[in-house]
């Protein structure tokens, strides 16, 4: 993908732009809005992932702009502020998604991912990593063929490991885009535990194999070895 | 004043008296030249309040003139008087010697004088006790602003929003007190909201800072040559990194509820946002075995923000699944004006007075920051709600008396 990231803070700009040129992805940045609109204006992008705290002016109203010249990029907006208010309003104007401040990188990348696929799809949408399909306009998940009888938190954190391949994972991530902010539990590595337990079991008793690894101290890692 | 009316008597007195010795003089000198002249006494009216009493003797007498206050028998009566009396030794011509005596009453004059002594007394009074009476009225009237601007510096809250209220006047002293007052609640105001202010631009700074170290972490978590002992350094950053977060949330949170950034209030069934906070939890819950129970005898509706209502719920039942044990039970009880949530679990090591506070720990679970409590006691603090805690055994109850109107008079419990 190509990724515009606009941030004025040059530390977390690397850090994201580094991640996500890690994951492949091919990364532009924008550190202020002048840099940010001549970038969006000139070129074209897959996701731009914009912090709407810029010193020079609100990113909301890159936004605007973007959406004034039928853009058709995605945006993920970056915020400080957990102000409802600016969620509501990032939204409505256009924005795909939402994110506050600190977050879990994993979690940035499935979303991107996520606003992809929404943006690029023209029939089914299929992520698939070996024998494992997910279907996410009908939110089901395969294992060569065989539909796996999976909930609602198993679906998820099966498209989280999968849009997140080859990444360790850590708890905290994966128990934040679980739960996210509506569940205040600060000990729910146990639950975390549990449902990895269970869909590694439904995967391979549907036939698929064990790509959920277990990385000692942080997490999980989902990758063919 | 006594002093006066003292000084007043004897000048009165003095008065009198001269006009008395006066006329005992003038008599006297009547007689005497009548007796210088021609060796006889004049014959003269007397009466019982006016005696006059004339010897003429054949030697000398050595001078003499006296004036002054006897008494007198009434023989009648028996009443003794005051009389003035005037006695004269002299000498004729031919040197011989006589005397003269005047008596004159004093009752009349005494009576007089003692009347008059009488009104002066009581006129002094009455002007006196009319000064006090003046006096306190007009002071109080004086004071009064005084006294409401001492009662109204007393009522200054700092959380609030009203400026001090304090009385118009037109006494320099009392505007001087007032714009000093003015000024200083103002500024107290000013360095309290700037103090909120400050505390929630800080926890909000912190933010960027932590998404970077979080950032980093996560990159460095990617290496693929990392050495064991690397391994457990980045777990212990990243958790200590876990517990800054979650801490800067809360404090954020309660930063912003102060600063009333939830102002908006509308009417919230409690009832309905338990009964959605049960159905988040449920999985959790269905992962520890732990049964719930909902009794709802009332809808219980409050009026306030939303979100504060979600947040406060979410902390109870998130307390009462968090320290729950496994098979254990939750039972939340909706009454009228007041509701409990009550579960097992382990028995509380700390004292239920210190609950409530700020950054005080229930378990020694690390990544518990301690603040769950302190944000429901802010927000039940907001809006004049009570939350109490009991605990028999292994047994915890909550209580939130939502509404005290409403709260049947016998449960109602104190505060803790």
């Amino acid at each position: 993908m190509k990724l515009l990231i606009i941030e004025d803070d040059r530390s977390l700009c690397t850090a994201i732009s580094d991640y996500l040129k890690m994951e492949g992805h091919i990364c532009e940045i924008a550190q202020n809005y002048r840099q940010a609109i001549n970038k969006a204006a000139d070129n074209r992008y897959d996701c731009i992932i914009l912090d709407i705290g810029l010193p020079d002016g609100n990113g909301l109203d890159i936004i605007r702009e973007l959406k004034a010249n039928k853009s058709t990029d995605g945006i993920l907006i970056l915020s400080a502020r957990s102000s409802l208010d600016d969620k509501l309003t990032g939204l409505k104007i256009g924005a795909d998604d939402y994110l506050t401040k600190p977050f879990h990188f994993a979690e940035m990348s499935a979303r991107i991912n996520s606003i992809y696929r929404r943006n690029n799809q023209l029939g089914l949408n299929v992520i698939s990593f070996n024998e494992i399909k997910v279907n996410t306009s009908d939110n089901q998940a395969y294992v060569n063929d065989t539909m796996l009888n999976l909930t609602r938190k198993e679906y998820d954190l099966l498209v989280f490991f999968v849009t997140n391949r080859n990444r360790i994972i850590t708890k905290e991530s994966i128990v934040e885009h679980l739960w996210g902010d509506e569940v205040i539990l600060t000990d729910s590595f146990d639950f975390v535990y549990t449902h990895v337990k269970n869909l590694r079991k439904k995967i391979v008793k549907a036939g698929g194999k064990n790509y959920i690894k277990c990385i000692y101290g942080f997490g999980y890692k989902f990758l063919d070895s | 004043m006594i002093a006066g009316a003292v000084l007043l008597y004897f000048t009165i007195r003095r008065i009198v008296y001269k006009q008395i010795d006066n006329s005992l003089i003038t008599e006297m000198e009547i007689i005497q030249d009548q007796i210088v002249q021609t060796d006889t006494i004049p014959d003269f009216a007397v009466s019982f309040g006016h005696q006059i009493e004339v010897r003429l003797l054949n030697d000398p007498l050595s001078e003499l003139k006296v004036i002054n206050d006897t008494i007198v028998s009434d023989t009648i009566t028996g009443e003794n008087l005051p009389f003035r009396y005037l006695y004269y030794k002299g000498n004729t011509d031919q040197n011989k010697g006589y005397t003269i005596r005047i008596l004159q009453t004093l009752s009349e004059k005494k009576e007089l004088l003692e009347d008059i002594s009488l009104f002066l007394f009581f006129l002094f009074l009455s002007l006196f006790l009319i000064s006090i009476l003046l006096n306190y009225l007009i002071s109080r009237r004086l004071w009064n602003p005084f006294n409401v601007t001492v009662s109204n510096a007393e009522k200054f809250n700092i959380q609030s929003d009203k400026p001090i209220e304090l009385p118009e006047t037109n006494i320099k002293e009392f505007q001087q007190l007032n714009t000093v007052f003015n000024q200083m609640t103002r500024k107290m105001r000013n360095d309290y909201l700037n103090l909120k202010e400050y505390n929630e631009n800080a926890a909000h700074e912190i933010q960027t800072p932590l998404a970077i170290i979080q950032s980093k972490l996560e990159i460095l978590m990617q290496r693929k040559e990392l050495k064991k002992e690397s391994i457990n350094l980045i777990k212990s950053i990243n958790e200590a990194t876990a517990r800054l977060f979650k801490l800067n949330q809360g404090l954020l949170l309660i930063s912003k509820i102060e600063n009333l950034y939830f102002r908006e209030e509308k009417e919230v069934s409690l009832k309905q946002i338990i009964g959605n906070s049960i159905i988040q939890y449920k999985e959790i819950m269905h992962l520890k075995k732990i049964t719930v129970e909902t009794e709802a005898n009332d809808p219980a509706i409050v009026r306030m923000n939303q979100t504060l209502a979600e947040v406060l719920i979410s902390n109870l039942i998130s307390n009462a699944v968090r320290y729950n044990i496994d098979g254990g039970f939750i039972k939340c009880c909706i009454n009228k004006g007041f509701l409990t949530i009550t579960n097992s679990g382990t028995p509380l090591k700390t004292d239920p007075e210190l609950l409530f506070r700020r950054f005080h720990k229930i378990s020694e679970n690390p990544q518990s920051v301690g603040l769950g409590l302190s944000i429901v006691k802010k927000i039940a603090d907001t809006y004049k709600m009570i939350i109490t805690y009991t605990c028999s055994g292994n047994i915890h109850e909550l209580r939130l008396d939502y509404n005290l109107e409403m709260v049947p008079r016998s449960t109602v419990k104190s505060e803790t």
